[in-house]
């Protein structure tokens, strides 16, 4: 009976919507946005896209709220389907090789060009380390809107009490096992403190065993080719045991899968005086964290390396010309340093237009909250997010791997062997038919 | 007073005498029923139709190209749907048989009307009015390793707590464990009514025979609730086999899988697999296998409706 009600209601607001559509001179767009954050975010986005309308008359443009990435994912590949695609959508950016792949995204070459710029000067205004997420085979598939990297982040006053100098937290892996078996505090056999905590739920398993990977010389992945992945090499090998001893041989991090926002309310409860997460749970730890804290680069073993993460403005294929153009301009104007700062201000992730550092606003927020800065800095070293052909199910080989070691069921070694088994078996359809496809000759 | 005579089975007890009537009030009838059978062939017949044609293709870069019988070899084939079915197994067992006897002892505790079985019944049946997401999101923090309420009173008691949806050993008997908590007030409801229909001559005359408790509840109140209990066990296991709102909110599968159910597989092929073969085929054999068993339990509670009377 709901279903029903829900169904004739649904059917109610399209036919609302197209006959609003119809009465209307100016071009009606839709995009589609997620946010990491329920409720304030959402109507932040509200407040973005109305100043938008206001300011563009021919442009009407709807915000739809997509749920998560995944969702919004799934939605977008509905919309297209049933021959209605929106003119944008924020789109995970580890998505884009896998969109461009099973083509389902087309590139924005053509509007790049007819703006009077080189594909190299439009994406010159964005961070370096953001490209590869964005430009797929030569061709700009994404323009960044909000990108992150992990950060490590501490617990100041419990830095003191264990004799640790809160304003030098660790910079090495040797330092960061050091620093955590002082922090770590036990009762008995029940520890009632943890020295440091890190996400290992799906999705930032995957991330931040890449950034331990990177921050040990590795590459993680071809990031120009999405058939290849370095599972069993010796730097995600080491990366791989270094988590698995903090755990399992140092007892300075718990055992077993730990989900993310159980994470971030341990740190916030004192119950874990260290932890890495996203630079996007910034503005969250911020308002909630009832002692002084610090943020710091992820440790390092090899070099200071991190994989970012966040969203690109897309736009799937199947797209008229007329929506096609007003969807571009509202990627130019979304991504244009005054709304990327404001909205970098709002969420916590990183401005990816370089432009917003420079106005005052931004200038004064960095003035005002030293830990952006640090997470700003922390952008120099960093690299490409994991992309390749099925990307969620490729990075699940080696987080069910990863799980698994951490909950004492596996040996890394092992484990690094099974992962690579395992995408290579996902992937393979892929390679078959691009590097292993070969010219043959009678 | 023409409302009591609609609500009597009459018709069926005398079809002879509407018999001229019957192709009139049948249009009526479709008449009526058109609005919902539009709804119902739009998004329920016609999307099966969809999966079942979807199950036998397969797309190859933009082409769909007629596969046969591929996908439901390759799922077949896939550890991890395997796996999913196992775990979708022992989920099933582990959840509807607790949860039938907690609803079925709850049922038998509270049967008599008083104001403390009011309540009580209410306070039992009160995790159904919660939806499963919101109840998934709370026991995210109940299961919090450490922190999470339930660690928080196993320490008071002086025990150690567990990783309760992290550690691959334990995950799934904490779903497990949430499942019967939030659907035993439920199936209790239905036991409920059915413990009203026993007449109370059958409890008495056992009793002046000198009948114990269990022989009471096995003899008199057992067969008596055999419906309600074919019943109950045909929702339990839908709700099996449908409800995955825990399995996205609290592990996603994980860790290591060890709480992939069918439903979950199916997303998992469709979403991260962009494989919409493979979910199809998946939710094909589901649909099957829902199907099936409904068949069986249905046509055995009409035999034994029949045998009855």
């Amino acid at each position: 009976m709901s279903n029903r009600l829900l169904s004739m209601s649904a059917l109610a607001v399209a036919a609302c919507l197209t006959t609003f559509g119809a009465a209307q001179a100016a071009t009606n767009i839709e995009m589609f946005f997620p946010v990491p954050v329920d409720g304030q975010l959402a109507r932040d986005m509200g407040t973005l896209v109305k100043k938008f309308n206001d300011t563009h008359p021919d442009i009407v443009v709807t915000p739809v709220f997509t749920g998560s990435y995944d969702d919004t994912l799934i939605k977008t590949n509905a919309a297209t389907k049933a021959g209605k695609p929106p003119a944008a959508v924020i789109m995970s950016a580890n998505f884009l090789t896998d969109l461009v792949i099973e083509g389902q995204i087309q590139p924005f070459d053509d509007l790049i060009k007819a703006s009077g710029k080189t594909d190299d000067e439009f994406m010159g205004q964005f961070f370096k380390a953001l490209h590869p997420n964005a430009v797929i085979n030569g061709n700009v598939y994404g323009v960044p809107f909000q990108n992150s990297t992990p950060l490590l982040y501490y617990n100041k006053e419990q830095f003191k009490e264990a004799g640790l100098d809160p304003e030098h937290p660790p910079k090495t892996w040797q330092e960061l096992i050091v620093a955590a078996q002082k922090l770590t505090k036990r009762d008995g056999e029940r520890v009632t403190r943890w020295g440091i905590t890190m996400p290992s739920s799906y999705d930032y398993c995957g991330w931040l065993l890449e950034a331990l990977t990177m921050s040990n010389g590795g590459r993680w992945f071809n990031e120009d080719y999405g058939g290849e992945v370095y599972y069993n090499a010796p730097s995600t090998l080491g990366a791989v045991t270094f988590w698995s001893d903090l755990a399992n041989k140092f007892k300075v991090h718990p055992t077993g899968e730990q989900k993310a926002p159980g994470v971030s309310t341990a740190f916030l409860a004192g119950q874990t005086a260290m932890m890495v997460l996203s630079t996007g749970s910034l503005t969250h730890v911020r308002k909630n964290a009832k002692f002084p804290f610090g943020v710091a680069f992820v440790p390092s073993n090899v070099r200071n390396a991190v994989p970012i993460g966040g969203a690109s403005l897309v736009q799937p294929k199947g797209l008229d010309a007329e929506k096609r153009k007003a969807g571009w301009t509202l990627i130019t104007w979304l991504t244009a340093p005054e709304q990327s700062g404001w909205w970098s201000r709002a969420t916590g992730y990183f401005a990816p237009n370089k432009g917003a550092y420079a106005l005052p606003d931004m200038k004064e927020f960095l003035a005002k909250n030293p830990e952006a800065k640090i997470a700003l800095e922390q952008l120099e070293y960093a690299k490409p997010w994991f992309a390749t052909y099925k990307t969620l199910a490729v990075r699940k080989a080696i987080e069910d791997q990863m799980q698994a070691v951490l909950s004492g069921k596996v040996e890394p070694k092992q484990a690094v062997e099974t992962a690579q088994k395992n995408a290579d078996e996902i992937m393979r359809p892929y390679v078959e038919r691009t590097a292993l496809k070969l010219p043959a000759m009678n | 007073m023409s409302q009591i005579s609609i609500a009597r089975p009459a018709p069926i007890a005398f079809p002879s005498r509407f018999k001229p009537l019957a192709v009139n009030l049948n249009l009526r009838a479709y008449f009526l029923l058109a609005p919902s059978l539009v709804f119902l062939v739009a998004f329920t017949y016609w999307p099966v139709l969809q999966v079942l044609w979807q199950a036998l293709h397969q797309q190859d870069s933009g082409h769909t190209v007629f596969v046969g019988l591929a996908n439901f070899t390759a799922i077949f084939a896939d550890s991890a749907f395997r796996n999913a079915l196992v775990n979708n197994l022992i989920y099933a067992v582990a959840t509807v048989v607790p949860s039938l006897i907690l609803a079925l002892g709850f049922a038998i505790t509270l049967q008599q009307s008083s104001w403390v079985n009011g309540l009580l019944r209410s306070l039992i049946f009160a995790p159904v009015l919660v939806p499963l997401i919101a109840v998934s999101s709370l026991f995210l923090f109940i299961f919090l390793p450490g922190i999470g309420l339930l660690d928080h009173y196993l320490a008071m008691l002086g025990l150690a707590g567990a990783n309760w949806v992290g550690d691959p050993d334990i995950a799934l008997y904490s779903i497990v464990g949430l499942t019967i908590w939030k659907n035993a007030g439920y199936y209790m409801l239905f036991f409920l009514a059915g413990l009203q229909a026993i007449p109370a001559e059958a409890g008495e005359i056992a009793m002046i025979e000198g009948a114990s408790h269990w022989q009471r509840l096995r003899y008199v109140t057992l067969p008596y609730l055999h419906n309600s209990l074919a019943f109950v066990l045909v929702i339990a296991l839908l709700n099996v086999v449908t409800q995955v709102d825990h399995i996205f909110v609290l592990t996603k599968g994980g860790p290591s899988e060890s709480t992939n159910l069918l439903l979950f597989y199916v997303y998992q092929q469709a979403v991260e697999h962009y494989d919409i073969g493979k979910a199809s085929a998946a939710t094909v054999v589901s649909l099957v296998f829902l199907l099936g068993l409904s068949a069986v339990s249905l046509r055995r509670m009409e035999q034994s409706a029949e045998a009855q009377t």
